[in-house]
């Protein structure tokens, strides 16, 4: 699969926050797999996926975070903010206490990552246009927001990438400090090591190419 | 020769099928043992219990050993607890696993002396927080069968009554629907309520503070029992609520192989929580067995993947269970583990609960 160690350049963290049933695992899934699945299996705890992304032209590998949605679960996930560089904060167009919740979502997310953490708002199951509760102008207030359907896929992809042009354009500007702990994003050499010396780790990679 | 899976009940209801016609979910990477065990259900619909390979003589001694002890079950567990012991952990014979599990629990004795409770907790109408939360995970915990969805719901409806400060959560769905698949529903209920007030208290309640204590205890286990996986693991700072929240949560009922699931319930029924601790260690070993698959995984990722994702060829129910009693770690090692890390909690909230004080001293001053 991979054709060596390091076939990205950049690792960004993401996690994926909001109520239950809002369709988190939903999103990852179709983002990494890029294929809907009815019926997902509620999370417990944490579950994690990966894919790998260009930017500008860079290879960035994104390791998501996908968090239990249940209340009684928020004592242990709040201790998986740390160090994200993106959260995805979804809420489901056709329940609006999803979206009633947002303001107690957002609060964690910024008080449990750093400054620099990129928040994307995501409105989930566009496809249920009849069912609507929450309108796109409301929410579009409350963030920059992206509507989106796990089911149909419908910008899905952009709500990840986006995220993550943003992070990049952050590090390009230099208001992302990669040296800093926690900035979520991690440096990797882009170009694949001699194969053969295993022997070598990975040293940290300070200086931008 | 196969024998028909262990409840008349379960094949009775479950006869007009329709499992096999939403096969196609399973393919789907959809997650869980429940899942794969409904697919063991024949062209009939008949669950065909492939119960490892023990031979039909053997299964049928077995049997006759289990019914006798039911006849005397006190005796035998006051006086002879050590043979049942042994008993759970070779494996319930199939058609007697539902009864055993009720015996062992002692959910047959809730039930007989609750009469009418359960249906009681039925006609009430329950918390509406908790019971929109039910509402929403029927259809993601019960997808195959109508007949589990209703009765799902039923049984988890009742347990927020029957328990209002603890309410629903989400990992009782899955212990729920394992107990659904063997027997009906006011009887799972009440194996339900075994579960989670004397087996795994407070792991369902707000906080989960019982579960994280219970990670605590895990590493401190994998310390003593796998020195270079422990280290790795603390280097990575791969906190055991990571990978272990859903194994002990829901009772590996969504990590093992389905005949995996039952062999361990049997002997988690009969020696409680410890089962958990020691089955949880073998994953873990099986999972990160030597140095060269460790050093495959130089960050937390690729080291938790290892952990959710191990083949299910390696979690077959005689390895596992075999492996799990040949663990250099004793009972006395895992009570000892669990008072460390208690003392520990506790000094630790003691820190914290005298560190505002002082400041606030500081203040008034």
């Amino acid at each position: 699969m991979a054709a060596g160690p390091y076939n990205y350049s950049y690792i960004f963290k993401y996690i994926i926050i909001g109520d239950m049933g809002v369709g988190k695992s939903c999103l990852l899934h179709q983002f990494t797999e890029k294929k809907f699945m009815a019926d997902c299996p509620h999370t417990i705890g944490v579950e994690f996926g990966t894919r790998i992304i260009e930017v500008s032209g860079q290879k960035i590998k994104l390791q998501i975070w996908d968090t239990a949605g249940q209340e009684r679960f928020r004592a242990v996930t709040r201790s998986y903010y740390r160090g994200a560089a993106g959260a995805l904060m979804v809420y489901d167009i056709t329940r609006r206490s999803t979206y009633n919740h947002l303001s107690s979502w957002l609060t964690d997310a910024r008080n449990l990552t750093n400054p620099n953490t990129v928040i994307f708002l995501i409105g989930n199951k566009s496809d249920l246009e009849a069912q609507r509760d929450v309108t796109y102008e409301e929410a579009k207030q409350f963030a920059d927001e992206n509507e989106c359907s796990a089911k149909t896929g419908d910008n899905v992809e952009d709500a990840f990438l986006d995220t993550a042009k943003k992070i990049y354009q952050n590090i390009q500007d230099g208001s992302l400090d990669l040296n800093a702990a926690e900035s979520g994003v991690q440096h990797k050499p882009a170009t694949p090591r001699n194969p053969l010396n295993t022997d070598q780790t990975p040293s940290k990679e300070g200086c931008a190419c | 020769m196969f024998l028909v899976s262990n409840t008349g009940f379960l094949n009775a209801h479950l006869l007009p099928g329709g499992c096999l016609k939403r096969e196609s979910h399973l393919s789907n990477g959809f997650k869980g043992s429940v899942v794969a065990w409904l697919s063991l259900a024949d062209s009939r619909g008949i669950f065909i219990n492939r119960d490892g390979n023990v031979p039909v003589e053997k299964l049928r001694q077995r049997e006759m050993k289990w019914l006798d002890m039911f006849e005397n079950w006190e005796k035998w567990m006051s006086k002879r607890f050590k043979k049942v012991k042994e008993r759970c952990r070779k494996g319930i014979p199939p058609s007697l696993r539902s009864r055993a599990w009720q015996y062992l629990c002692g959910s047959k004795f809730l039930m007989d002396h609750n009469t009418g409770r359960y249906e009681e907790y039925l006609r009430q109408k329950g918390d509406p927080r908790w019971i929109e939360d039910i509402k929403k995970d029927l259809h993601r915990q019960f997808p195959l069968h109508e007949m589990f969805q209703a009765r799902g719901g039923t049984g988890t409806h009742a347990y927020t009554i029957h328990n209002p400060h603890e309410g629903y959560c989400q990992a009782q769905g899955p212990i729920a629907a394992v107990l659904l698949m063997h027997m009906p529903a006011e009887q799972a209920f009440w194996c339900l309520v075994s579960i989670c007030e004397k087996y795994l208290p407070g792991y369902y309640s707000p906080g989960l503070e019982a579960v994280q204590l219970d990670g605590d205890v895990l590493f401190g286990l994998l310390k003593r029992s796998s020195p270079s996986i422990y280290k790795h693991l603390k280097k990575q700072r791969v906190e055991p609520m990571l990978y272990m929240t859903e194994w002990f949560m829901c009772i590996f009922s969504r990590t093992l192989p389905w005949t995996s699931v039952l062999r361990v319930w049997d002997m988690f029924f009969c020696e409680g929580v410890k089962v958990l601790f020691r089955i949880a260690i073998v994953i873990v070993r099986i999972g990160l067995p030597d140095s060269s698959v460790l050093a495959q995984c130089p960050s937390m990722y690729e080291t938790i993947d290892k952990l959710r994702h191990i083949p299910s060829h390696l979690l077959e129910e005689g390895f596992l269970s075999t492996e799990s009693l040949r663990l250099n770690i004793t009972e006395r090692d895992m009570e000892k583990e669990h008072q460390k890390q208690v003392q520990k909690r506790k000094a630790e909230r003691e820190a914290k609960s005298k560190g505002p004080k002082k400041t606030k001293n500081k203040i008034k001053s």
